[in-house]
């Protein structure tokens, strides 16, 4: 066990190297370290409804894409939108759409979940390439004005530029985070594992089951949308592509290399996903094979992913036999 | 005056009358036994008034309120729990963890998702105090599925009973146990359900006989017999059915 004086250490460490890291690694490993942060928050959301609560889904892909289109159109139609409500658009938007979504959904089994969230992302990702003069089809839409953070009369932060976005998108990335594993923590977190478990028996002790996965829903919606709107403002573009199916796969794949069922699982996921991106695409435009082989790999030798990898090292080789 | 009643409850399962014409009554404090033959509709009649399913016909009455379509969370929110033949806990929660889910229905925390639920130390001190109760206290932090056959039936019995219900439903507490295990489950219900109504679908004659106040025969979905043990014991239609089951 971590005592407390060890897991601050270890929390201010985390925090020096997100301070320092723009000013060590330079412009482009801080855009590259964004893209990885906001695959974080948009898998650590999914992991709430997959690893926690025990349902899978193959349509996310379209509250992280709603969640950019919201930021982006309101951006485009709006003059003069304050960074933080350019945000919280795309927050409102997802959240919209999963109060929509939500009584369709909360009834239905695990696999009629995964198909219909299928079909559900198909169709956004249709209307999204359709819908021309809202979305912008497959063009997309692009070169919107990013504002700058500013509190009139205090200061004005200029978000075109690389560093100061960095710092702004780790806030509000790392509290999203922080507040999805804080709802881990509390009695709703112990409703979510208990659903896995055995849904029957949640049922049978008092608890109102649709109206419990609702509001995981709306939360994992919203926060997926949250890491699409950070997602329309770091690329200052959005198209159609960001929600097709494939959108809705990286993440599960992030999960299940990660570590499905553990909080920090995804982070680590999208972690390594970032890395091998990286590296591979320096000798070959085939980066999906790479990834689909680690995959294939921790599926067959570690099917509870990175982190069940190190608990089983640990216990190997860092507790003492029994004699 | 009965807490629990049903009138005339019938349940086909596509042409099989599971239940006919049933008409349990439940008084207030008393133990109440529901044996019968495999087959005999024990379970449905369970099933049924707990709210897995809407009975075809008839209906159920729990303290006075007419309770025929409820859904289990429902009935559980009114008063009733219930435990499971097949155990039915979470297997990858701790004993802890599984008890606490019950202790939160239990003081009706349900969306809180502002207060981390270790820090909640009244929710701590009764799981605890519900631990040492059953003689789970020395398995706190081991996973339901890591537990013992009987262990986790007193687990499964406890978490019925942590929601403090006016009325429990106990199916078949001692199923799959060896002779020494039903003797320590019977001993736990015994103690757990002391002055609490309790109705208990149970198999052992002797497990039946030493708990129950009074007992209805079901046979073929149908009520055979209702009374104390001392009739039961002595009423010829009921060792016809159960004599006529061996011979099967």
């Amino acid at each position: 066990m971590m005592n407390k004086t060890t897991k601050w250490i270890l929390w201010s460490v985390l925090l020096v190297f997100l301070i320092i890291y723009p000013l060590v690694f330079g412009i482009y490993y801080t855009n590259v370290f964004v893209t990885f942060a906001i695959a974080a928050l948009y898998a650590v959301a999914i992991q709430m409804l997959l690893g926690f609560t025990g349902f899978l889904s193959f349509g996310h892909a379209m509250y992280f894409g709603v969640g950019a289109y919201g930021t982006a159109i309101a951006l485009v139609h709006i003059k003069g939108l304050p960074l933080i409500v350019s945000v919280l658009f795309g927050f409102a938007s997802a959240l919209l759409l999963a109060l929509v979504m939500a009584p369709l959904v909360v009834r239905l089994s695990v696999t009629a979940f995964a198909m219909i969230h299928m079909a559900f992302g198909m169709l956004a990702y249709t209307l999204a390439l359709k819908l021309r003069n809202i979305t912008g089809g497959e063009d997309g839409i692009g070169a919107f004005p990013i504002p700058p953070l500013r509190i009139p009369g205090v200061f004005s932060i200029d978000m075109t530029d690389p560093t100061n976005f960095y710092y702004f998108a780790m806030v509000i990335l790392g509290v999203s985070i922080w507040i999805l594993w804080f709802v881990t923590k509390t009695p709703f977190g112990c409703l979510m594992v208990g659903i896995r478990d055995n849904a029957n028996r949640i049922d049978y002790l008092g608890f109102k089951l649709p109206q419990t996965k609702a509001v995981l829903y709306l939360l994992v919606g919203g926060f997926a949308g949250i890491a699409g709107s950070i997602f329309a403002l770091f690329q200052n573009l959005i198209s159609a592509m960001e929600l097709y199916i494939m959108h809705s796969f990286i993440q599960i794949m992030q999960i299940m290399v990660g570590g499905i069922g553990s909080f920090f699982g995804p982070i680590l996921g999208a972690g390594v996903f970032a890395v091998l991106e990286e590296l591979t695409s320096r000798y070959t435009q085939r980066v999906e094979l790479v990834i689909g082989l680690i995959l294939i790999l921790v599926i067959m030798y570690f099917p509870t992913g990175l982190i069940g990898m190190y608990h089983h090292f640990k216990t190997r080789f860092f507790t003492r036999q029994a004699d | 005056m009965s807490i629990l009643e049903t009138k005339e409850l019938s349940h086909d399962f596509k042409g099989l009358w599971a239940l006919r014409n049933v008409g349990l009554q439940v008084k207030e404090g008393e133990r109440h036994a529901i044996i019968g033959p495999n087959g005999a509709g024990k379970t449905t009649l369970f099933n049924v008034i707990t709210g897995t399913y809407v009975p075809s016909k008839g209906n159920v009455f729990f303290k006075g309120n007419d309770v025929t379509k409820a859904k289990p969370n429902e009935m559980v929110r009114l008063g009733m729990g219930r435990s499971f033949q097949i155990t039915s806990t979470f297997s990858r929660l701790t004993a802890f963890e599984n008890i606490r889910m019950a202790v939160l229905s239990k003081r009706g925390i349900r969306f809180n998702l502002f207060k981390q639920v270790d820090k909640m130390n009244d929710v701590t001190e009764e799981t605890d105090a519900i631990l040492k109760r059953i003689n789970l206290d020395g398995e706190r932090d081991i996973p339901a599925s890591a537990l013992s056959y009987g262990k986790s039936r007193s687990l499964e019995i406890s978490m019925a009973l942590a929601t403090d219900p006016d009325i429990v439903m106990l199916d078949e507490p001692t199923a799959g146990m060896s002779r020494d295990e039903t003797h320590t489950a019977v001993e736990l219900v015994r103690r757990l359900t002391e002055g609490k109504t309790t109705v208990i679908i149970e198999h052992d004659m002797d497990v039946v006989f030493s708990l129950a106040d009074r007992i209805t025969v079901l046979h073929h979905g149908e009520i055979l017999a209702v009374g104390t043990p001392g009739e039961i014991e002595k009423n010829q239609e009921v060792k016809d059915a159960y004599l006529g089951e061996m011979e099967v």
